[in-house]
C-alpha cells in the first residue's frame, strides 16, 4: 500500500477515534459552510432574475402629446441609428392604455372612470447587452431628453446598476462573513488534529524512530483534516438541499412577483463543487498546520 | 563504522551527559557500553540514533557527520539502523505482523516481499505463531523479540539496543543475547547498553565503559 493508502487508513481511524470532538469540528465546518452556501444559494437566485431585468431594460421615451409625425419619426430614426439600440417600438397612447388595462386588471375600474387616456405615447427601446453598450446608453439617455417632442425619458438599468452594486456588497460581505466563519472552522480542525496527534504521540515516536519519509508522519494528519473538512461541507450541502427543498417552494409564490414566476434554483455542479471541494481544502490545510507540530 | 571525537552533550546549565568521547567501532563489532545509572549510555545511543543532536564533537557513522544531517536524511539515515529498547517501544495497537512489516512498508517494497521479509524475520525469533497478536497479548521476552524483528528486518548494517534485557529475566536475557549474537554473526554491528556484567561476561566482547559521561577504560573479556 503506498502513502496515500496508509495515510486515508489512519487518518480514518484517527476521525473515528477523536469521536465527539470530530463530531464538534464538522458541525462547526458545517455552520461556516452553511453561511457560504446560503450566500452562494440567495446570490445564484438573485443574479438569475438581475440578469433577466437587465435583459429586459429598455430605454423609454415617453413623447408629448403634441410632438408632429415628422418629429417623432426623426426621434425614431435617430434612436434605431444608435449602436447602443438593438430595436425601437413605438407604443401609442391607446396601446399603452391597454396593456395597462391587461397587467393590472384589478385596477379596471380605475381607468374606466378616467375620462382622458393618462398614457403617453411612447419610444420603447430595446439595448444592446455588455458594458460598452450600456455605457453608451447612459449618454443616449441623458442626450435623448433634450431632443424635441420628449416629454420623459425612463432608463432602467439605472437603477438595476444601483442594485447590482449594493447586491455585489452584500455578496463580499457574505464572503468575508463566511472567510471569518471558516477560519474558525479551520482552527477547530486544526485542533482536533492536534489532539489526535497527542493521543498517538508514542506511536509517532515509534514510528519516527524507524525513520520513514514525514509523509507518512504527516500524511494522517492531512487527511483527517480533509476528512473532516469533506464532511462538514458535505453536511452543509445536505442541510441546504433539505431547507431549499422545505422552504424553496413556498418562497418561490412569495417571491414570483421578484422572479418573475421563474423556479428558484438550487446551487448547480460548479457553486456545489465550491463547497465540498472548499471544505476539503479548509480540512486538508487546517490538518497540514497542525502536523507541523511534528518536528 | 562508528567515530566520535570530542563528543559532548550537555542538558540546562551545564549538565554533562557526555563528555569529550573520542571511540572507534569497527564495521561488524559487537560492542557493550557499561557503567552505572548516569554513566551517558544511553545518551550516546541517542545521540547514534539521531534523537539528539551534540553539543560539541562529532559523531561519524559509515563514513557520515551525522550533525551535518538534514531532517530528511536523519529519517533515510534511521531507515539504515536497528534499535532495540528496553521498553520495547511496540505500537500497542498494530499486531505484531503490522509492528515489523511496518518499517519495509515506509520503504515502499512491494507487498508480497514486505509480507515474505516479515514471516521470515518473525520466524527467525520463533514468533511465526503470533503474527495476528497485539503487544499487549505477548509476554515482555516476546515482546522484546518482536523488537528485535523490527529492528532487523530493514538488515540494517548497524543495531543499537538501550538496556535490551533490562525487564526479563536471566533466561530470557541469554535467549535475547543469543539473537544478538546471530546478527552480529552476519556481519551488523551490534553496539548493546547494558549494566549487566554477568551478561557482558557470558557473551564475551569488547565493552566500552562510561563513567559520568567520560570514557572510562575498555576491555575484551576472555
Amino acid at each position: 500500500m503506498t502513502v496515500v493508502g496508509y495515510a486515508f487508513d489512519e487518518g480514518w481511524t484517527s476521525v473515528r477515534r477523536a469521536g465527539k470532538s470530530a463530531v464538534i469540528s464538522i458541525g462547526t465546518i458545517a455552520i461556516a459552510f452553511v453561511t457560504l452556501g446560503g450566500f452562494l444559494l440567495i446570490s445564484v437566485n438573485v443574479q438569475r432574475a438581475l440578469d433577466r431585468w437587465l435583459e429586459a431594460a429598455e430605454l423609454s421615451v415617453y413623447l408629448q402629446d403634441a410632438i408632429t409625425d415628422d418629429a417623432r419619426a426623426a426621434l425614431e430614426s435617430y434612436l434605431a441609428s444608435q449602436p447602443a439600440v438593438l430595436a425601437v417600438e413605438f407604443m401609442s397612447k391607446s396601446h399603452a392604455l391597454e396593456r395597462f388595462q391587461n397587467d393590472f386588471p384589478e385596477l379596471a375600474d380605475v381607468t374606466a372612470s378616467l375620462s382622458d387616456n393618462p398614457f403617453p405615447a411612447a419610444l420603447e427601446v430595446r439595448l444592446q447587452t455588455g458594458q460598452f453598450a450600456t455605457d453608451m446608453a447612459d449618454e443616449l439617455a441623458r442626450t435623448v431628453a433634450e431632443r424635441e417632442g420628449v416629454a420623459d425619458v425612463r432608463y432602467d438599468r439605472r437603477w438595476l446598476a444601483r442594485l447590482l452594486a449594493i447586491v455585489t456588497g452584500a455578496r463580499v460581505a457574505g464572503a468575508i462573513a463566511a472567510a471569518v466563519l471558516m477560519l474558525g472552522a479551520a482552527f477547530t480542525v486544526a485542533s482536533v488534529v492536534r489532539q489526535s496527534l497527542h493521543a498517538r504521540r508514542d506511536e509517532l515516536e515509534i514510528m519516527q524512530l524507524v525513520g520513514p519519509p514525514f509523509s507518512y508522519i504527516r500524511g494522517p494528519s492531512i487527511v483527517e483534516g480533509l476528512l473532516l473538512g469533506g464532511i462538514g461541507a458535505a453536511v452543509a450541502l445536505a442541510a441546504i438541499a433539505l431547507v431549499f427543498t422545505m422552504a424553496g417552494r413556498s418562497l418561490e409564490a412569495d417571491l414570483a412577483g421578484l422572479t418573475g414566476g421563474a423556479q428558484l434554483r438550487f446551487l448547480g455542479v460548479r457553486e456545489s463543487a465550491i463547497l465540498l471541494f472548499g471544505g476539503l481544502a479548509v480540512g486538508a490545510g487546517a490538518g497540514a498546520l497542525a502536523s507541523r507540530a511534528v518536528k | 563504522m562508528i567515530e566520535t571525537h570530542g563528543l559532548g552533550k550537555v542538558y540546562g546549565r551545564g549538565l554533562y551527559a557526555l563528555r569529550d568521547l573520542t571511540l572507534t567501532i569497527d564495521k561488524g563489532e559487537f560492542v557493550f557500553l557499561t557503567g552505572p545509572s548516569g554513566a551517558g549510555k544511553s545518551t550516546l545511543l541517542r545521540l547514534l540514533l539521531l534523537q539528539e543532536r551534540p553539543t560539541e564533537g562529532e559523531v561519524i557513522v559509515g563514513g557520515r557527520n551525522l550533525a551535518r544531517l538534514s531532517q530528511t536524511e536523519v529519517q533515510a539515515y534511521r531507515r539504515t539502523v536497528g534499535f532495540v529498547f528496553q521498553d520495547f517501544k511496540l505500537i500497542t495497537s498494530k499486531t505484531v505482523f503490522e509492528n515489523v512489516s511496518f518499517a519495509l512498508r515506509v520503504l515502499g517494497l512491494p507487498v508480497e516481499q514486505q509480507r515474505r521479509r516479515t514471516y521470515q524475520v518473525l520466524k527467525w525469533v520463533g514468533l511465526q505463531h503470533r503474527l495476528n497478536s497485539l503487544p499487549e497479548e505477548l509476554s515482555g521476552g516476546e515482546q522484546q523479540r518482536v523488537a528485535i524483528a523490527r529492528a532487523l528486518v530493514n538488515e540494517p548494517h548497524l543495531v543499537l539496543a538501550d538496556e535490551p534485557t533490562g525487564n526479563l529475566d536471566p533466561d530470557l536475557s541469554l535467549e535475547i543475547m543469543n539473537l544478538f549474537r546471530e546478527i552480529n554473526a552476519g556481519g551488523t554491528t551490534v553496539v548493546v547498553a547494558t549494566h549487566d556484567r554477568e551478561l557482558i561476561k557470558w557473551v564475551g566482547r569488547r565493552v566500552v565503559q562510561l563513567e559520568q559521561g567520560r570514557l572510562a577504560g575498555a576491555e575484551v573479556p576472555q
